[in-house]
């Protein structure tokens, strides 16, 4: 119960109007930055924070915070519409997102997104008040050897994620790996694959590549086929989602709201991951998988959850223990810090006013995010009607500053254009490029942890067989792998 | 044709890296080196490489783009290169403009009239939104903008 | 000697101390200095802090607060920018580089960049290329353990008897390539233990790990473990300083317990502008900066920070002389272990 009295404190502090007014303020910036492409919520982070100085410390982390959870809800927007990703997290809401915008269901997919956004964040929060503490002890232990092998079990997830070519999903999947390798290895400060420059000594930044291989490569193929005028030459059918929608996304969305959730307090988890962790789920578990990619409302309402819990979970590790999980509740700690206030374990006992305040303004983030996301709809579904000749360039550009904005480095800049070109020419030979992503951000993560569990383990291997959380998800994966390759393995075309 | 000269380029790629990654040491007195995991990811490649290249998989048929269509994909691509490039000259304000003129112009071949009003309504937009909304220091140009 | 220096480091602290009092309460006289320090044409527009590091970090914490009382007594916009990539790298060789020298450009960097000019740039630039306007703040590495558990209570010494004794059993946190190990490695060739380096990607999660029982000791700055320290679940060891902190007068340092002087690891951190930076402009740059740091304020909100100050550095007449003082220290480090021929 003393949850609960702490978020009666809570909401007392953060239902005043001018606390209300940045929360909602942050809302809107985080819906647009998550809609714009390139610009993720990091850089937007990152410029806005010098405006949150001049606030109290639980104004500021309340519109800091919208805006990193509704740039999770914005991020949806235009990867159903123009078939870019917002933001990382929205990369496999491409898939069946704009196929659903294809067939004129634009308006339902949307609708999905939102409410199966506020859904899972809201259940997200509502763990969050509930457990924080518990769920913070067991995610301080969880070190390199159980990151390892929730990588294992990530990568073996991306199987299951290829569509069409196994053979060719495989290739993308080791090419990821090997594009992960570029830069300074962190275990022990060698440079890999780096050829002198010190451009690609920093590593290949995956902003630009998400940008490149989905953003331009789009562009290229639609500017191809100039046939379209307007993204959607069908007829809009209907705004809302139907009672068959719902019907099929509710349970996605819960499984995507867990999946998430834990995702994000564990270390190596955050929205990236989770968002393909549940699209693969999902697709691991449908009667039909082959309805994915064709438009199946599941994968838009699960990864779309998946991405939101994930902002809820990350928050457990900082506001109980003051431990940053990811780049986004780093700069979230840093401008705590700036506040004068340093976040550790006492945090929440001897700051109750702000942590149960922050806690009371993403519930209250998440009212207002649903409540700007649902009339939004009918905005957005009109930009489908845009000519296509006006919307590209200025796509396009967006793309670029986007991009730029991450590292402010123009060499990202050619990285981006180089998968753009690589990314049409694969596409037109039929590769798919999801789980190229997807094992560019697990693959480091897998390798260090590896090599942190062998180094810190007098035992060798054997450290993945004594710590029983590692080798219980060692065996998930196991199995999961002996299961895909059960059914006929399709190599080749299918 | 060029699903095929594909896949020796992922022969080649991936034999490369597996090579290069060889250099980088595979075993330490701890486990793996930093050599080991992009050896694998090279192998890999290499052998999905051979196994599309002589394996019974149909060959897809892409429809290339010719003619007009070839030039507008060539006109994105050369509208990019010259962003990335001269930005750092001209500041990117200079840039974009120049780009979008360019792509309006050559691939959507646009009036001049229209061209221009697009360029600066969307350069005006993006320059607003990040330059002041959001304080971003974009590259300047040696007039200071 | 050693005496004697430390006795006059202790006398420059507090004289600067003495003056940086009267010298903010007399606001205006600054701005009538300052006044007459600025160049007539410059600054026209904002200048940009760049911070090598990515944004919420020390660094970047150290360098917002920076601008926000350089605006205070100047009155000068400044934005910070988060130039990010390998470790500072991509960041460090911008300003070297590529970065203009016409006094808009200022980085907030730290002593870290010797190391990435010395060991890693290939020769393409040099520390050199960036010249020192000010001192802002230092950080020293220490040495934290777990409170509970198996080195409960026990000191700097034991901790080596243990490396020793029983060789590759304690779980040292490192960051690969830079101060964090070569502590390590100073502390193993002298004391003939060893530890196993368990490598992480910053301070920060190595003090997690320490936290979450995968390591046995940490290493990082007052800043990034006064959480756990005030909830009692970390202690410091040893702090690689030259003498002991002000904010922790009952932690000893390395030196004093191993009987050495060389155990001395900080980050420093400081402003430079790129090489040909006019005069004039530089010269203002370093005003408006030495009168923000004279400001109480800012000093106060360094200390709650946890960062303490250089008293050789903070007093200095010549930045760049001093700093390159340390350069060469650590350049001899490089050579002496073989990492520079």
């Amino acid at each position: 119960m003393d949850a609960l009295a702490g978020l009666a404190t809570g909401f007392g502090v953060i239902l005043t109007p001018g606390n209300l007014y940045y929360c909602l303020l942050g809302s809107l910036i985080g819906t647009l930055v998550g809609v714009l492409p390139g610009v993720g919520p990091l850089a937007a982070l990152a410029l806005l924070m010098p405006m949150t100085f001049v606030l109290t410390p639980v104004a500021g982390m309340a519109m800091l915070a919208s805006i990193f959870y509704g740039a999770m809800y914005g991020g949806s927007t235009t990867s159903i519409l123009v078939n870019i990703p917002g933001e990382a997290a929205s990369v496999v809401t491409c898939l069946d997102g704009h196929q659903l915008a294809r067939q004129g269901r634009a308006g339902a997919a949307l609708g999905i997104a939102a409410l199966g956004s506020f859904f899972a964040g809201t259940l997200s929060l509502i763990a969050l008040t509930l457990f924080a503490p518990a769920l913070a002890a067991v995610a301080i232990r969880f070190g390199p050897p159980e990151n390892f092998a929730l990588m294992v079990l990530g990568l073996v997830c991306t199987l299951y994620m290829i569509s069409g070519s196994t053979a060719k999903g495989v290739l993308m999947i080791a090419l990821g790996f090997l594009a992960a390798a570029v830069g300074i290895d962190v275990v022990n400060g060698k440079e890999r694959f780096t050829f002198d420059s010190i451009q690609l000594t920093a590593g290949i930044e995956l902003l630009a590549v998400v940008i490149g291989l989905f953003g331009v490569s789009e562009i290229l193929a639609n500017v191809e086929s100039q046939a379209r005028s307007t993204l959607v030459a069908n007829r809009i059918r209907g705004l809302w989602p139907t009672r068959e929608d719902w019907r099929v996304s509710w349970r996605p969305i819960l499984r995507g709201s867990g999946l998430g959730f834990l995702l994000g307090i564990v270390p190596g988890g955050g929205p990236v991951t989770a968002s393909f962790m549940s699209y693969a789920l999902e697709r691991r578990i449908a009667t039909q998988p082959e309805r994915f990619g064709h438009g199946a409302m599941e994968g838009v309402a699960g990864p779309e959850s998946a991405n939101n819990a994930a902002v809820g979970g990350s928050m457990i590790p900082l506001l109980s223990l003051g431990i940053p999980g990811n780049a986004v509740t780093a700069l979230l700690l840093g401008s705590l810090v700036i506040h004068g206030i340093q976040p550790g374990p006492l945090f929440m006992t001897q700051r109750p006013d702000l942590f149960w305040g922050v806690v009371a303004s993403m519930y209250v983030g998440n009212v207002f995010l649903l409540l700007l996301n649902l009339p939004l709809v009918g905005i957005w579904v009109q930009l489908l009607r845009v000519p296509y000749r006006i919307l590209f360039p200025l796509v396009l550009l967006l793309s670029v500053v986007g991009t730029y904005s991450a590292n402010k480095n123009l060499f990202d800049l050619w990285v981006m254009l180089g998968f753009g070109i690589a990314g049409y020419l694969l596409r037109k030979l039929e590769y798919d490029l999801a789980p190229f992503v997807i094992s560019f951000v697990l693959a480091p993560l897998l390798e260090q942890s590896l090599r942190q569990s062998l180094v810190m383990s007098p035992d060798g291997a054997l450290i993945l067989a004594q710590r029983p959380v590692t080798a219980g998800l060692l065996v998930v994966a196991l199995v999961l792998a002996a299961l895909m390759f059960r059914r006929p393995v399709r190599l080749g075309d299918n | 044709m060029a699903e095929r000269a594909l896949n020796c380029f992922w022969i080649l790629l991936g034999i490369a890296a597996a090579i290069h990654a060889h250099g980088l040491g595979m075993f330490g007195p701890s486990g793996p080196e930093s050599g080991l995991f992009p050896l694998i990811a090279g192998l890999l490649i290499a052998a999905t490489g051979i196994y599309l290249l002589v394996g019974k998989t149909a060959t897809t048929n892409p429809a290339w783009p010719r003619g007009p269509a070839l030039w507008r994909v060539l006109g994105v691509v050369a509208g990019l290169t010259l962003l990335a490039g001269a930005t750092q000259y001209v500041g990117f304000a200079v840039a974009s403009a120049i780009t979008m003129l360019v792509l309006l112009k050559s691939v959507e071949r646009a009036g001049w009239i229209e061209s221009l009003a697009i360029t600066l309504a969307a350069v005006t937009v993006v320059m607003g939104l990040f330059g002041h909304l959001l304080g971003m220091p974009l590259p300047r140009g040696p007039w200071g903008w | 000697m050693k005496r004697m220096s430390l006795l006059a480091a202790l006398g420059a602290s507090l004289i600067a101390g003495a003056i940086a009092l009267p010298v903010a309460a007399q606001g205006t006289d600054t701005k009538a200095v300052l006044a007459k320090l600025k160049p007539k044409d410059f600054p026209s527009q904002p200048i940009e802090f760049t911070v090598v590091y990515p944004a919420g970090g020390g660094m970047d914490v150290t360098a917002r607060l920076l601008a926000k009382y350089v605006e205070k007594v100047s009155g000068e916009r400044i934005v910070v920018n988060n130039r990010t990539g390998g470790a500072g790298m991509v960041g460090h060789a911008y300003l070297a580089t590529q970065a203009k020298p016409d006094g808009y450009t200022v980085g907030i960097i730290a002593n870290l960049v010797w190391g990435d000019a010395m060991l890693r740039a290939q020769g393409k630039w040099s520390y050199t290329d960036l010249e020192p306007v000010g001192y802002i703040n230092s950080d020293a590495l220490t040495w934290i353990g777990q409170t509970d558990g198996a080195l409960k209570g026990r000191s700097l010494k034991d901790v080596l008897q243990i490396a020793r004794d029983k060789p590759s059993t304690l779980r040292v946190a490192i960051v690969p390539g830079s101060m964090w190990e070569y502590l390590v490695e100073q502390l193993e060739t002298a004391s003939g233990g060893k530890f196993l380096r368990v490598p992480f990607q910053g301070g920060g999660p190595g003090i997690t790990a320490l936290v979450g029982g995968n390591v046995d000791i940490a290493q990082g700055f007052l800043a990034e473990y006064r959480g756990h320290l005030e909830a009692g679940k970390v202690a410091p060891i040893a702090v690689a300083a030259g003498a002991r902190l002000v904010n922790q007068k009952d932690v000893a340092t390395f030196n004093e317990v191993l009987g050495a002087s060389d155990y001395v690891w900080n980050v420093i951190r400081f402003a430079v502008t790129p090489k040909g930076t006019p005069a004039d402009r530089k010269a203002y740059l370093g005003a408006i900066m030495k009168a923000a740091m004279q400001d109480p304020e800012l000093i106060e909100e360094y200390r709650k920070a946890g960062a303490f100050f250089d008293a050789t550095l903070a007093g200095s007449a010549s930045i760049a002389t001093d700093l390159d003082k340390y350069a060469t220290r650590e350049r001899d480090f490089y050579q002496k272990s073989g990492r520079l021929k």
